[in-house]
């Protein structure tokens, strides 16, 4: 566990490093991102399991990239990593091809995307008692 | 006096922080923020800004697509998530390139490099990417030209152009397909392509005549697209087109 500042700690799973460097200390702004990850991820994730469903692989790269950026700003930069090379499959594999790299890619986002919940509330408890 | 921008960016959080940053460094206004490059180059059509920060990868049309599209020279900040954009970036002179998610002392080094750019403009203008050196950007033949294009040589029939748009250190060939630019005057290229079918009609157009479809006031239309006549030229465009 790392600090941001010398109160708030992010979970040990982010890059707290980072985090602390992009936030500068201001847990009130990063209360409202982790709030806008949440809302935001699942109307992008959406379009990941539409192109992968019409097995539209420029358009699953696509909606991988952003989903890949949005992972960055809460800290997730193994999984922007992951997310990289998934994309750079969707140019040369069949959806067939990629099946088993979606499937944890699907894994690696619930579980971000729990974590990002968990943290949310966390924020905000932290925020609401300074 | 404060750097204006817009931001073009698709991923509401990236458009936040940048406005963050902006805000917070008292040296950029943002104008504006664009989820896609056709309403971003709606806005730049009204107004002109200093500066642009710029996603690559939206939806619709990518922001390489928008400085194609450009009829002013802006500042560039490329803000993407992805490297392989570097060698494109060069090409196209961007100032710099943030990659995304990016902290503010990122950011502020990028304003200051730009602010450090622009003061040292007026004593030497940036030199061009060595593979678009202006002397070897065209190479003409009786009825086509090669033009360098995207780190490559296009063979154009000049009978396929339908005109030339200056784009300050650049021109853009339009043909019914596609668009190239190169890194050219407009000047330079009235040289080249000089004989019965191109006519400059207005300081930043020269047209194929053969292509044009009609003319209304000081509007040529040609295929979809309208040219200006500027007013020095009105009286030679008259005599070229027969216009009784």
């Amino acid at each position: 566990m790392q600090k941001i500042r010398t109160t708030f700690v992010f979970d040990e799973s982010l890059n707290s490093t980072f985090l602390g460097e992009l936030f500068e200390g201001d847990t009130i702004y990063a209360e409202t991102v982790f709030e806008d990850f949440l809302k935001d991820l699942p109307i992008y994730w959406q379009r990941v399991e539409t192109a992968y469903t019409n097995k539209n692989l420029p358009a699953l790269g696509t909606a991988v990239h952003t989903c890949k950026t949005l992972f960055g700003y809460v800290g997730f930069t193994d999984l922007q990593e992951l997310c990289q090379q998934f994309e750079n499959k969707c140019s040369v594999n069949t959806a067939e091809e990629l099946r088993v790299e979606y499937i944890l890619l699907i894994q690696r986002k619930e579980r971000a995307q729990h974590i990002i919940e968990k943290e949310y509330d966390r924020l905000r408890l932290f925020n609401e008692g300074t | 006096m404060k750097i204006s921008c817009i931001i073009v960016e698709d991923i509401q959080i990236a458009a936040d922080f940048l406005r963050k940053f902006c805000e917070k460094s008292d040296l950029v206004e943002v104008k504006g923020h664009f989820l896609n490059v056709a309403d971003a180059l709606e806005f730049l059509d009204r107004e002109r800004v200093d500066l642009l920060f710029l996603d690559v990868e939206m939806p619709g049309a990518t922001g390489f697509d928008l400085l194609d599209s450009l009829t002013y020279s802006p500042k560039i900040i490329l803000t993407t998530s992805k490297t392989e954009y570097a060698f494109d970036a060069f090409q196209y002179h961007v100032n710099d390139y943030l990659k995304k998610p990016f902290t503010y002392k990122r950011f502020l080094e990028a304003i200051e490099k730009l602010q450090q750019t622009q003061n040292a403009e007026p004593a030497a203008a940036p030199a061009p990417a060595p593979a678009l050196q202006q002397p070897t950007s065209v190479v003409t033949g009786t009825d086509f030209l090669f033009i360098k294009s995207e780190d490559k040589l296009v063979k154009l029939k000049k009978d396929d152009i339908l005109f030339l748009e200056s784009m300050r250190d650049y021109v853009k060939f339009v043909t019914p397909a596609k668009s190239y630019i190169t890194y050219s005057t407009l000047k330079n290229m009235e040289e080249k392509l000089i004989g019965p079918i191109f006519l400059k009609v207005h300081r930043s157009y020269i047209v194929n005549i053969n292509k044009i479809d009609d003319i209304r006031g000081n509007t040529i239309y040609l295929l979809g697209n309208q040219i200006p006549i500027g007013k020095g030229h009105k009286d030679e465009v008259a005599a070229r087109l027969n216009i009784l």
